[in-house]
């Protein structure tokens, strides 16, 4: 009977995982020929623009060589085609590879995104359960506090009072940037917390810490506003005081009804609500890079944007678009595993 | 709806009006240099808010700000609503392979940020305010998509609309004495939701730089402005960002269901 049970719920995962892919390669298609088609429709020529004399001749020879005087159509294959393959060309601007430089970015606005993440996690979590807990006013106006603050406040404006106090008055961190120049910088994935994890320097992970605590603290902000307003509004299910008065009286500790099993009965709403924001999570990446001067893709893309650098566009946009979809998917397939009442095309939410 | 909310309903109203008075009157020109001389001089009675670094009356720059801000946001809205509306209308009536269609897109749509939506629109577009309002209002389509999807479809299915049919209302019947005083609380709550989403995402949008002219009195403009003198001038940074909040807070506390 489990068995059976067990290899249904693997076949349900495995349909969901499929039609995850099959969306995945739809999102790819669409936001390929989107972005391609916004890109093709500026008025002019982005290599004219770079050349400081635009000889027709050397124009002509350039635009060759980067395959921009092909059929739209061919242009478009060859786009798609080169991006899998992770071949994505030269920046206009700097003349390096645009890989090159996504590998040097990216990490950063990840780095940034998934500690900010995990740090609103826990902290929604915390504000929560401890309101749900204590059952005290002042809890509880922490937790409402939170939320109202997480979803009222300006994100770029909060990083500037995050300057003034954390910096300006108390100077425990720095205004801005990714790392101390002093020191030497970890090399590796690009991830400084691991390189300097693995390169057993204490120096270096305190100097990373400490340049992200202020970029982490304002961006984590959100998620924490999130998952603490989710799980007050399951907090509030009549059924759920009834499982935990069932728990009670079959003589279960508090810590164990609340950290095991109530967490776990929501921890599928709180991987939604955490995946589906990650988009704006991201977006809220872009503004914090803006406010810290961190070296991420938030800013490196609005100066390829405003530059035009074709390559750079075409390419970290898909990116992005496809890594924002790839986590909400992976989301929804963790909730799909923890709680299987969780099913795709529910329509009550579509 | 609670007294609190209703008061803070009230509230909204208010400074939402408020700030919109600010597009025809500031006391002073918000764009004129006329106080060159006092630039950075902090509040005074004269000067409520002070005179910023270009030596332009600080407080009439706000006001218009604000102004600016809540009239984008209220255009993006109405976009927004338009086409979300129009697809809904598509999906509902139309044949059913776009049933299927508009319903994965919206679902691709969703996982897109709203500020790549504005990068992508201002490869094509210039950087400028009607950009900026275009970005904001496609981008949060898929918010008053589904939204309104889930509405129309309680609303189909309720008795009340059933029992009016029944009894020989006719379409404008319905629509002005059953459908409309149901809609109308969640409509409104709807709307001030995703005008609050409007106003943060339109200030974060040209807090990045995109609304073309870099002096356009908007508050997210106003405040990278003044992000070079954060440390010369506190105050400069600081009020643009509280009356955003101020105006987003008022927005949400006065929402009558929570989405």
């Amino acid at each position: 009977m489990i068995a059976a049970k067990q290899e249904h719920k693997l076949k349900a995962f495995l349909i969901e995982l499929l039609h995850k892919g099959w969306v995945l390669l739809l999102v790819f298609f669409i936001a390929s020929a989107v972005i391609f088609t916004a890109v093709n429709l500026v008025p002019g020529d982005p290599v004219s623009l770079r050349l400081k004399n635009p000889d027709p001749e050397r124009v002509a020879a350039i635009r060759a060589e980067l395959g921009l005087d092909e059929p739209l159509i061919n242009q478009y294959l060859h786009y798609i085609t080169s991006f899998v393959r992770g071949n994505w060309g030269d920046s206009l601007i700097t003349g390096q590879t645009v890989r090159e430089e996504i590998s040097e970015y990216f990490p950063a606005t990840l780095e940034l995104a998934f500690v900010a993440l995990f740090l609103g996690v826990i902290l929604g979590l915390g504000a929560a359960f401890s309101a749900q807990w204590f059952k005290s006013g002042l809890w509880r106006n922490i937790a409402l506090g939170l939320g109202a603050l997480g979803l009222t406040v300006p994100i770029f404006w909060l990083g500037f009072l995050f300057i003034v106090v954390g910096s300006l008055w108390l100077g425990w961190f720095p205004s801005g940037g990714r790392f101390d120049f002093t020191l030497p910088i970890p090399q590796g994935s690009g991830f400084l917390i691991f390189d300097s994890l693995a390169a057993g320097r204490l120096d270096m992970l305190g100097a990373t810490f400490q340049y992200l605590a202020l970029p982490v603290c304002c961006l984590s902000l959100y998620p924490a506003a999130l998952v603490c307003g989710v799980l007050q509004a399951r907090f509030a299910d009549p059924r759920l005081h009834t499982l935990v008065r069932a728990l009670r009286a079959k003589g279960l500790s508090e810590w164990r009804i609340w950290l095991i099993h109530v967490l776990r009965l929501l921890s599928a709403a709180v991987i939604t609500v955490v995946g589906t924001n990650f988009g704006a999570l991201l977006g809220g990446a872009v503004l914090t890079e803006s406010v810290f001067s961190w070296p991420g893709m938030g800013r490196y893309l609005v100066e390829a944007v405003l530059n035009r650098d074709l390559f750079v566009v075409e390419n970290s946009l898909l990116l992005i678009i496809l890594l924002a979809y790839l986590i909400i998917s992976t989301a929804d397939l963790l909730a799909f595993f923890s709680n299987p009442t969780v099913r795709r095309h529910s329509d009550s939410t579509s | 709806m609670s007294r609190f909310s209703t008061i803070f309903e009230y509230a909204t109203c208010s400074a939402l009006g408020l700030s919109l008075i600010g597009l025809f009157y500031t006391p002073y020109n918000p764009m004129e240099q006329d106080f060159r001389n006092l630039a950075f001089s902090s509040a005074s009675f004269s000067h409520w808010f002070g005179i910023d670094g270009l030596g332009r009356d600080f407080g009439s720059r706000l006001w218009r700000g604000a102004g600016n801000t809540v009239a984008m946001a209220l255009i993006a809205l109405s976009l927004n609503f338009t086409i979300a509306s129009v697809l809904l209308f598509i999906e509902q009536s139309g044949p059913r392979l776009l049933r299927r269609i508009i319903p994965l897109g919206i679902g691709i749509w969703v996982a897109v940020p709203v500020i790549l939506i504005g990068l992508v629109i201002m490869v094509f577009l210039k950087p400028s305010v009607g950009t900026l309002i275009i970005a904001v209002s496609l981008g949060n389509v898929p918010l008053a998509f589904r939204q309104l999807r889930i509405l129309w479809i309680e609303q189909r299915n309720a008795l009340y609309v059933l029992a009016t049919e029944i009894l020989g209302g006719g379409r404008r019947h319905l629509l002005a004495y059953t459908l409309w005083p149901n809609l109308r609380p969640d409509l409104l709550g709807l709307a001030k939701l995703i005008l609050a989403i409007c106003v943060l995402e339109l200030s974060g949008l040209a807090f990045l730089g995109l609304i073309g002219d870099p002096d356009f009195p908007e508050l997210g403009a106003i405040l990278k402005q003044n992000q070079a003198y954060l440390f010369r001038n506190p105050m400069l940074v600081a009020w643009p960002g509280l009356i955003l909040s101020t105006l987003l807070l008022l927005v949400h506390l006065s929402k009558s269901r929570s989405y």
